[in-house]
């Protein structure tokens, strides 16, 4: 085979791929301005508590977790680092908040990426949301609740 | 609030974002492609055949997940893509990327959060290849 007929096949299929990623990608970055803008994070994070109350987590951890299923691990990560200077979380907290999101994260960018190359995504959905409540349950049941923090998560 | 600044800073990072990515897949897709009429490509395949049957995908997708968990979605993205593969491995890629993808900048993220990572990263490792073998049996 010509390395030119090589060539155009790199020249057509990257651009096209990258063509069809951007029509998904601009979209929803316009989408999550929107949701940042109307404070939608702090509204949607209600929808976790029964969530952070199963693993038995401070709820002061829903607004991380949140950041980081709808913003992406680095936007989560901050939170994280913000809440725990002020004193909210415990180490606890951190580290099930990290595994929680090591699992599951940036929900809307990752998952559209790959339905637009032709994944199936809502099992992929569900099997990452699943695991990581499951996982960080599991992990939570081996880590004492430090004791001054103990009524925190009961709430 | 809602402005058009908004829409205007939504369009700024889409177009950033495709950027981003189109830096990564363009040569990374014009590599796999030269390298798919090498020999090179079919050692690889056979090589990698054996572990890669255990998640049902052909030896070649192991380019893909080694790129996107050292790196990034996108370099793996740009190595599905030449592969034509169909949606049953495209699927079970995705799921594996998905939960073990840019291990070191991510560790580098939960380490800053000031959690410890070793476990965090054998954790998505060994979960990308359960998930990928799950999905291997159901899908």
């Amino acid at each position: 085979m010509p390395y030119t007929d090589i060539l155009m096949e790199a020249v057509t299929g990257s651009v096209d791929g990258v063509l069809t990623l951007a029509v998904i990608v601009i979209p929803l970055m316009i989408f999550i301005e929107i949701i940042q803008d109307l404070n939608w994070l702090d509204k949607m994070t209600a929808v976790l508590s029964p969530i952070t109350r199963f693993i038995g987590i401070s709820s002061e951890a829903k607004l991380p977790i949140m950041a980081g299923l709808v913003f992406g691990i680095s936007y989560g990560g901050g939170i994280i680092i913000d809440s725990a200077r002020q004193g909210k979380l415990t180490y606890r907290d951190i580290y099930l908040i990290n595994l929680f999101l090591v699992i599951c994260h940036s929900l809307f960018e990752d998952t559209f990426l790959f339905a637009a190359i032709g994944a199936t995504w809502l099992p992929i959905l569900i099997a990452r949301f699943f695991l990581a409540i499951i996982i960080c349950w599991a992990v939570a049941r081996f880590m004492p609740v430090p004791p001054e923090k103990a009524s925190d998560t009961l709430d | 609030m809602l402005s058009f600044a908004t829409l205007t800073r939504g369009l700024k990072k889409g177009l950033s974002v495709t950027w981003e990515l189109g830096k990564v897949i363009v040569p990374v897709y014009f590599i796999i492609t030269f390298f798919e009429y090498t020999p090179i490509m079919d050692r690889i395949a056979e090589i990698m055949q054996p572990v890669m049957y255990m998640v049902g995908l052909p030896g070649e997708a192991s380019l893909p997940l080694v790129l996107g968990i050292f790196l990034n979605i996108y370099a793996a993205i740009g190595a599905i893509l030449p592969l034509d593969m169909g949606t049953r491995e495209i699927t079970i890629i995705a799921a594996m990327l998905l939960l073990a993808h840019s291990l070191p900048m991510e560790a580098a993220v939960s380490k800053k959060a000031g959690a410890k990572v070793a476990s965090l990263l054998l954790v998505r490792i060994i979960m990308a290849f359960l998930v990928g073998a799950g999905f291997n049996l159901i899908l």
